[in-house]
């Protein structure tokens, strides 16, 4: 792994986000150490203020890992973290930074390659704005 | 730069007598029995040096209505601040509101680096100067009306009702594409280094595009541009006036008029702008000029307005609840169609209670002055 490799937090919902997470280990694979899983209950949980705050404190990516639409083990399904997740592009936009560095993903129960497979290329979307744009992640 | 004694000094809060004017007109200690400046002041004070963290100087409004009834001027407002300052020192955490949201867009605006993008709002059929000493400064409500889309907030509305107005006036103005927020809300909070942050961006991009003027529409940023910037980092040499100081003029000496709008009005006055700034009469003046309107007045109004209940974005609860409830009850009791402030944070502020009340809040009408005039010239 490079030292520069692109930070990312990983906001994981405590249901199919983090079972394809902990699924990763256990199909042998692995994603790189610069990824940092944060469990939630829910992506319900989150909010503009603690996506925001991943920033202040540095990430240069934070993906938002929860269960497919219709899938959601509470009454809420998507409709907050959608609610959030547009407004917290909104503002990085308007900061000036690439709202392409956050994103909302969806994956199945217990998939790991998938989750490895999306964070490694989040990961090399972040280093090409990286040197595109020098400064901006 | 920040010599905490000092600044508690000049406060004058050395002067209290204890005699309890500024608890009794206090509106959170009206609500909340164990919030009293009296007793805060006297804590501080006092000999014994050992005392705990005092939790309650969070939550004070910094409304300023103290600071009118203060027979010796003590600026008790300011006197919290430092307190706040201090005790974020000794390792206090803040209890931020919305999830820190606005603290962590102040902090990433505060950067170096950054390149705003936050101008895709702007009417096309605002006219602006280039190569202008004047500028307009737009504020935070390009993030306001983001931050609170699910309240229904449309704070850039009376921005873009002050530049109508100031074209409408032909008082030529520019817009800088990267200004900042103003900083208040962390000056008030106690974090001293953000706002610096903020506050020197601000000047090194008004210096590096020559401005000498500054209109605002927003009652914070003009008094944290006119006051607190030259009292903390000396002067700026730049004029700051807000947009009613600008537009009531005009209207006393017949260079411009308003048009009609049928309405029953009436008038908050924002603490910021009215209590610190002493503008009161160009709000009336203004509204006043607007044909068909009815101005009514508020029980409490002037010097004497009940504020919209939270101020910089921390310690928000029940006892907030109940002031914004009380302010809304006294503009339904005047029957006014539309309650008409001057400053974003109020609209906000007071229509989070509607939204989240149990019902028994409120439902008034609630725009931005500049809104309400521009809307009369259509």
């Amino acid at each position: 792994m490079s030292k520069s490799e692109a930070n990312v937090v990983v906001f994981a919902c405590n249901w199919d986000g983090l079972s394809s997470v902990e699924a990763v280990a256990q199909a042998g694979l692995s994603y790189p150490a610069s990824v940092k899983v944060v469990r939630v209950s829910c992506l319900s949980r989150l909010h503009q203020g603690l996506i925001l705050k991943a920033f202040e404190l540095g990430a240069d990516g934070v993906m938002l890992l929860g269960c497919e639409p219709g899938k959601c083990q509470f009454d809420t399904d998507t409709a907050l973290i959608t609610q959030e997740y547009e407004k917290a592009r909104k503002l990085m936009e308007l900061l000036g930074l690439r709202e392409e560095r956050l994103v909302l993903a969806y994956v199945p129960r217990g998939d790991g390659s998938h989750f490895v497979g999306r964070v490694t290329s989040f990961i090399a979307e972040i280093g090409q704005m990286r040197s595109a744009v020098p400064g901006v992640a | 730069m920040f010599d905490t004694e000092r600044e508690i000094s000049d406060t004058r809060i050395n002067l209290c007598l204890d005699c309890g004017k500024c608890t009794v007109v206090c509106p959170v200690a009206q609500h909340d029995p164990d919030f009293n400046p009296r007793l805060i002041a006297q804590r501080r004070l006092g000999q014994n040096s050992n005392i705990p963290q005092d939790d309650t100087i969070w939550s004070c409004i910094s409304c300023h209505m103290c600071t009118e009834r203060c027979n010796y001027h003590v600026r008790f407002p300011d006197f919290i601040h430092a307190l706040r300052f201090e005790a974020l020192e000794e390792g206090a955490q803040l209890q931020c509101t919305h999830g820190g949201a606005l603290q962590a867009v102040m902090h990433m605006m505060a950067r170096g680096e950054l390149h705003q993008d936050r101008l895709g709002w702007l009417p096309q059929d605002v006219e602006l100067a280039e190569q202008c000493d004047t500028i307009f400064f737009v504020g935070c409500a390009p993030y306001f009306d983001v931050l609170f889309s699910d309240l229904g907030v449309d704070t850039l509305d009376g921005v873009k009702g002050a530049l109508r107005l100031l074209n409408r006036a032909q008082i030529p103005f520019n817009i800088l594409a990267n200004e900042r927020c103003c900083g208040r809300d962390l000056l008030l909070q106690g974090d001293r280094e953000g706002f610096m942050a903020l506050a020197r961006a601000n000047i090194e991009e008004f210096t590096r595009h020559g401005v000498r003027k500054i209109i605002t529409n927003c009652p914070e940023g003009h008094y944290t541009l006119k006051v607190e910037y030259p009292r903390i980092l000396g002067s700026t040499g730049i004029e700051v006036l807000h947009l009613t100081e600008v537009i009531a003029p005009l209207l006393r000496s017949g260079e411009l008029s308003l048009g009609m709008l049928e309405t029953r009005a009436t008038y908050h006055d924002p603490c910021t702008l009215g209590r610190c700034s002493r503008i009161f009469d160009e709000p009336r003046q203004i509204l006043g000029a607007v044909a068909g309107l009815e101005l009514v007045e508020m029980e409490q109004n002037r010097e004497k307005a009940l504020c919209c209940g939270a101020s910089p974005w921390v310690h928000c609860g029940a006892v907030n609840r109940q002031i914004q409830g009380q302010r809304l009850a006294q503009a339904e009791a005047t029957k006014a169609d539309v309650m008409v402030t001057a400053c974003p944070k109020c609209q906000i502020h007071l229509k989070c209670a509607q939204k989240s009340g149990d019902g028994k809040i409120k439902q008034v009408e609630i725009q931005d002055l500049a809104s309400v005039a521009a809307r009369s010239l259509d």
